[in-house]
């Protein structure tokens, strides 16, 4: 019973509001900005400073979708021409997900910077997906993060899995030497019989793809050719130098790892770029369409002021003359 | 390069990876150009990131690499 005279009361309540307030109501100002109760419609200054905030931001964000399709540019053709430092290592040593080892470590990359859409989000998902898939008995999984949107997102509830966290990558245009560093950092800090590499793979400007690269450690690798799996036919391929195979297939990993991160890298930095064009993009249409709306307020109200100072000035007239 | 069968080559018995052994050499051979196109190479040797380890589920405080190919 209190219940139902509570929710009469809140429906007598909100149907005064919308009385005072129809007009405020069609241009989405928010309640702190409503006339003062009594008045008969928002004043047009409200509503002039709503189109100047709203078409700095339209400006700002037009802005922000060139910049971001000038710095597409300049790293795609950069990332075009990675693909084929790793595409010999993927012939060779194949790039299996599906390989079971006991030690897994996640290497999941992302933006330093937001305002890029939905793509950090999706390789975390990726990542998280790809721990639960790894999961059981004697089996662990620990992550290393690069970039600081990924970061956050995992700090939540994976703190413990975490091993390194890498941020301050895009300081410099991209080069193979900072990866390679890093790389190496990475290489002799984790443990690791598999390293599994999330990002976003870029395709087009319109569309990326989360994917994920496998780079097995020696061990595994030998492991692998040794029982005939699935590496079974490496053992068929010559070793020029004298060195033992153990030695070269360690060689080989490292560099695939440099390698195949180095691509990853780019491959983000591309998909971050154009997901940016085009969540600025659509930022910029929102804004247009909003300030139409917020233009048809302002003049429908200018010209209601307008109309009732007529309407006063001529019944008052005709007071005086009638 | 060869080595005899089971000894490692002197970078692995120096403790170096493969891949610092392969930036060394890399910067060695950009040193060994000459200007315009030296300082156009070595501009794409730069590096810098901040590096911070986690114990625990807490980040230790972070270190800056900023060395040039190192």
């Amino acid at each position: 019973m209190a219940m139902a005279s509570f929710r009469r009361e809140g429906q007598r309540l909100s149907s005064m509001l919308y009385s005072h307030s129809i007009n405020a109501l069609k241009s989405g100002v928010s309640s702190q900005e409503l006339a003062p109760v009594g008045a008969r419609s928002i004043s047009t200054q409200i509503v002039r400073n709503r189109m100047k905030s709203v078409k700095n931001i339209q400006k700002i964000t037009k802005a922000m979708k060139m910049v971001a399709a000038s710095k597409l540019r300049a790293i795609q053709t950069k990332a075009e021409k990675s693909r084929g430092l790793w595409q010999p290592f993927t012939a060779l040593l194949g790039d299996y997900p599906s390989i079971d080892v006991k030690k897994n470590v996640i290497v999941t990359i992302s933006s330093d910077k937001g305002l890029c859409g939905g793509i950090n989000s999706t390789s975390v998902k990726m990542s998280k997906g790809f721990r639960k898939l790894n999961s059981g008995p004697d089996k662990e999984v620990k992550y290393v993060v690069l970039g600081e949107k990924a970061k956050a997102q995992l700090v939540r509830d994976s703190k413990k899995d975490i091993e390194i966290s890498i941020t301050e990558l895009q300081k410099n245009p991209f080069n193979y030497t900072q990866v390679s560093v890093l790389a190496d950092d990475i290489l002799k800090n984790v443990e690791y019989d598999a390293l599994r590499i999330v990002f976003n793979k870029f395709h087009s400007v319109v569309s990326f793809v989360p994917t994920v690269t496998t780079v097995l450690s020696p061990e595994v690798v030998e492991r692998e050719s040794e029982t005939g799996g699935k590496l079974g036919d490496l053992d068929s391929y010559e070793i020029e130098g004298g060195e033992t195979k153990a030695e070269v297939l360690q060689n080989l990993t490292e560099f695939q790892f440099a390698c195949v991160l180095f691509n990853a890298c780019m491959e983000n930095a591309c998909s971050e770029q154009g997901a940016r064009m085009s969540a600025m993009d659509s930022s910029s249409r929102n804004a247009g369409e909003m300030l139409d709306r917020l233009t048809l307020t302002y003049n429908r109200t200018r010209q209601a002021s307008i109309t009732t100072e007529l309407i006063e000035i001529i019944s008052g007239a005709s007071a005086l003359t009638g | 390069m060869a080595s005899s069968g089971g000894a490692v080559p002197f970078w692995r018995a120096a403790g170096m990876t493969y891949v610092r052994y392969s930036n060394i050499c890399a910067s060695l051979v950009r040193q060994c150009l000459k200007e315009p196109y030296r300082s156009e190479s070595l501009s794409r040797e730069k590096v810098h990131f901040s590096v911070s380890k986690w114990v625990d589920g807490k980040p230790e405080k972070p270190v800056v690499r900023e060395d040039s190919a190192e």
